[in-house]
């Protein structure tokens, strides 16, 4: 793919993951911090459709613009055909990684499967 | 010194915020706090993942991170956030040639038009927003 092409999908994951984070943060201030963080209410939080699919998307957005940038620092560090393919590939899969370790978590807490 | 001429600094190099004004502090602050949010995201998914595990399970976690330290490094990320937020939609607009001028003809003293106190005013603002952020998100956590 194109740099220019991956620019614009940092930019576009940029945008959209600030957008649904304050979403994600105004959640927690519905009430009080702490008693917003307590078992049976994050649990709650899972369990309604719309604001898993949210995060969701939020966790996409975020893996792919934060190891795209990690990418971006590493090649800009060195270069070099090996390193740079490592450094590509390596990025894809710890993005992917990240992203099925936290579906995982939506996807059972979501089900109840706790 | 001929290693910095030849620009094979590597690491140093780009760790070093200094040598080139404001525009080079923004940048490092920027990449700086890319990574740390990175870090931070990765350790949320992981003390989040314990909701899984169930009530007691969660419940340990919380008395991991919600302990001074722990609110302590969430307002170092609220103020990551916002500067890493801001400073990136001023970089955003400058990439897309939005507030760095008109190009023109060489003249001494060879002022680069980009380099203009819009955009020093705005690393400026992203920095305040972030202490302000930072100043609001001790209020909430600390408040409790």
């Amino acid at each position: 793919m194109r740099e220019s092409i991956i620019m614009k999908i940092h930019y576009g994951t940029a945008l959209g993951a600030v957008a649904l984070v304050t979403i994600h943060i105004l959640f927690r201030m519905t009430q009080n911090f702490s008693e917003s963080l307590q078992y049976q209410n994050v649990i709650a939080n899972y369990h309604l459709l719309p604001y898993a699919l949210m995060l969701e998307v939020v966790l996409i957005l975020l893996s792919v613009h934060g190891f795209n940038g990690l990418r971006v620092i590493l090649l800009e560090l060195k270069q070099g055909i090996v390193y740079e393919k490592l450094i590509n590939y390596g990025s894809i899969g710890a993005m992917a990684a990240l992203i099925a370790y936290g579906s995982r978590t939506i996807l059972m807490a979501g089900m109840g499967m706790s | 010194m001929t290693e910095r001429m030849s620009n094979r600094e590597g690491l140093k190099g780009m760790a070093n915020p200094t040598r080139y004004g404001l525009e080079r502090v923004a940048y490092w602050l920027q990449r700086l706090s890319g990574l740390g949010l990175l870090a931070y995201l990765i350790g949320h998914i992981y003390e989040t993942s314990s909701i899984v595990n169930g009530k007691i399970a969660w419940d340990k976690m919380l008395e991991l991170t919600q302990t001074t330290q722990g609110h302590l490094i969430l307002t170092l990320v609220i103020g990551m956030c916002v500067y890493h937020t801001a400073n990136g939609i001023r970089v955003m607009l400058g990439q897309g040639g939005i507030g760095v001028g008109k190009p023109g003809q060489p003249e001494y003293p060879y002022k680069a038009a980009s380099l203009n106190y819009k955009q020093r005013l705005c690393i400026w603002v992203s920095i305040a927003l972030a202490a302000l952020a930072m100043m609001y998100g001790m209020a909430v956590l600390f408040g409790d």
